[in-house]
């Protein structure tokens, strides 16, 4: 396989176009509330497709069709539980949030626990998650680099940053959203487009169910009625229900995406953006499960490499790619999806997906900076530690935060410590778990207290990495149960139940502890809820 | 807990949740479930490609800010017909 002049161009123009949008908006990025939430006057159509392009990441766009080739059909149902998931933020968090009308994330902590410190504390698992996925977001830029350039993966990783931290650079919020926007368009459009290339060469939905099912048999076995299941992972219902939760409520309480209710124009906006967030996401979506289903025979009976000697299957054709140019650690898997459409022998199709999976990495970078760069800079070099630098020169701050962030998150991209998906559930459980309760039920709940806030965002952050780890280093796999007799392992995807233990801890230290002020619970509870 | 959330959050999150739960216990207890023909293609890319991946969450999500809208707009109505009916202070005179 060599460098194909349409691929190549095909990502030129989408450089251009995002540059471009840079460029023509730089005027608006120069003062702090342009800067951090772009003024709050993005439209619900703009901010919509911008929510779906920052919350869905190479994650997404990589890992889910490469989840769909390990563990089959019921894998399906974790893509519908991550849609299904945001139409609920319209109400439980987007409105009130945006009614509330904070800069930062933290800032809701701070207010309604009434103390500085929760921004620190709260900052922990959001730092943790933040990094993890910038990393991802470097190692899916570094992946689509590969894709177009034909070069090794430790160069992909260092331009990938590049690319990364000049968009970012020059940005900020107004620039980010514009061309995140854009960007969300140019990724559902791959995604489809993909999606169509793989139904037409089958000859319809049937004609690929039978090539799958001629390929592997199994794949859409589920458990319990079926004599050998699609993968071990999915012999139970816990795996395929913990699937389905591990991604699901991340809409309504992630940094990355809640940031996004703050720069609508107002309430109604910040509801109709997420309408629109589903439509474009949903569509993406769609094409990202076929490309996943079709992922093993499309590479096994049409990739170029498969003629090369020795490569008998899949797997050789991406141990190939990792010897071939150095991908470190899991991440040759993640791989499958591009190999699946190389396989389509399209250079025109191969082009939009490059510029679509640039697209989503890209978006998802620049989202999690943002976030990053806030909370480091005003949120706890400014607000808790008292520093004016990050308020009297923001685009300052945030550069020299971004240089940080991005160089940090480099080091580790050269060699990913999991697949994306892996890396990206990882850091959705964590910040789940322990920000989430406090932010939901901070909101819906008057009887949420400051102590509880704090217990349960440091416990609840220590129990879910420590697991995940020890499922890892017991067991071999994030995926099983972190206390399973290694006889008999129970599947419980990324230690998923931590977010339902989260809630329930939350509610249990909250009622036993002392409740926050009447004047703050007014303030930040009761008034931002709809009225009535 | 969850005082003053709006009826349509519960009734489009019930939607949302026995649709999915539904067809996964389908799937867990009649054997071939997913392949079974349906409008001429497998089911599950009808009850879970299509409906519970996309057009399910579209339709929650519209109903869901439409909803909100006409709420908001009945209450303003109400407000306003409060202004017009209270007593103003000029003497009819």
């Amino acid at each position: 396989m060599g460098v194909n002049p349409i691929v190549i161009l095909g990502a030129v123009l989408y450089f251009a176009v995002i540059f471009y949008i840079g460029w023509y908006s730089r005027k608006a990025s120069m003062d702090s509330s342009d800067f951090y939430v772009a003024g709050r006057k993005v439209g619900p159509i703009v901010n919509g497709s911008a929510l779906a392009a920052t919350y869905f990441s190479p994650a997404s766009f990589l890992g889910l069709p490469a989840f769909i080739f390990i563990l089959g059909y019921p894998f399906w149902w974790a893509l519908v539980g991550i849609i299904g998931g945001m139409p609920i933020a319209t109400l439980l968090t987007a409105a009130p949030l945006r009614k509330y009308a904070p800069t930062s994330f933290t800032d809701y902590y701070a207010d309604r626990y009434d103390t500085k410190w929760l921004r620190l504390v709260a900052g922990i698992p959001t730092l943790i998650g933040g990094l993890a996925y910038v990393i991802l977001s470097i190692v899916g830029t570094a992946l689509f680099l590969l894709a177009i350039l034909q070069i090794p993966f430790n160069l992909s990783v260092i331009l990938a940053s590049i690319v990364v931290f000049a968009y970012i650079y020059f940005g900020g919020m107004v620039a980010t959203t514009i061309s995140t926007a854009f960007q969300g368009f140019a990724m559902t459009v791959a995604s489809v487009l993909a999606a169509g290339y793989v139904i037409f060469n089958f000859g319809g939905l049937n004609g690929l169910t039978d090539a799958v099912l001629a390929n592997s048999g199994n794949f859409f076995n589920l458990p319990y009625v079926s004599e050998t299941a699609s993968h071990p992972l999915m012999a139970t219902w816990t795996g395929v229900v913990g699937f389905f939760f591990v991604w699901h409520f991340g809409f309504s309480a992630m940094p990355y995406t809640v940031v996004r209710f703050f720069t609508t124009q107002d309430i109604k906006a910040a509801r109709r953006s997420v309408f629109w967030a589903v439509t474009i996401g949903g569509a993406m979506y769609g094409g990202l499960v076929i490309i996943g289903t079709g992922a093993r025979v499309l590479i096994e009976t049409l990739h170029p490499l498969m003629q090369t000697e020795g490569i008998t299957n899949a797997m050789g054709v991406l141990q190939h790619m990792k010897t071939a140019y150095g991908v470190a650690g899991a991440s040759v898997t993640d791989y499958s999806m591009i190999a699946a459409v190389e396989g389509l022998k399209s250079p025109f199709l191969l082009s939009v997906l490059a510029a679509g999976g640039l697209a989503i990495a890209m978006a998802t970078a620049s989202g999690w900076t943002m976030v990053l760069n806030v909370l480091l800079g005003r949120d706890l070099l400014g607000k808790v530690f008292g520093s004016s630098w990050p308020e009297d020169k923001p685009v300052q701050a945030t550069r020299v935060m971004t240089i940080l962030i991005v160089f940090v998150c480099m080091l580790f991209a050269f060699k990913p410590p999991a697949l994306v998906l892996d890396i990206s559930g990882a850091a959705f459980i964590v910040i789940l778990c322990s920000v989430g309760p406090p932010l939901i039920l901070g909101i819906w709940w008057t009887r949420a207290t400051t102590t509880a806030a704090i217990t349960n965002i440091l416990v609840m952050t220590t129990l879910s990495c420590g697991s995940w780890m020890y499922a890892k280093y017991k067991l071999g796999s994030y995926h099983w149960f972190f206390l399973s007799d290694p006889a008999n392992k129970i599947s419980t995807p990324h230690q998923f139940y931590w977010v339902f233990v989260g809630f329930i801890f939350f509610i249990v230290v909250s009622l036993m502890t002392k409740p926050c002020k009447d004047d703050v619970i007014q303030k930040y509870s009761l008034d931002i809820r709809p009225e009535e | 807990m969850f005082k003053g959330m709006p009826k349509i959050f519960w009734a489009g999150t019930a939607l949302m949740y026995g649709w999915i739960f539904f067809f996964m216990i389908l799937e867990m207890t009649i054997p071939g479930f997913p392949l079974k023909k349906f409008m001429g293609v497998p089911a599950c890319y009808i009850y879970n490609w299509i409906i519970g991946l996309w057009l399910m969450n579209i339709m929650i999500s519209f109903l869901y800010y439409t909803f909100e809208e006409k709420r908001e707009e009945q209450i303003a109505a109400r407000k306003n017909r409060k202004t017009q009916d209270a007593p103003t202070g000029v003497s009819g005179k």
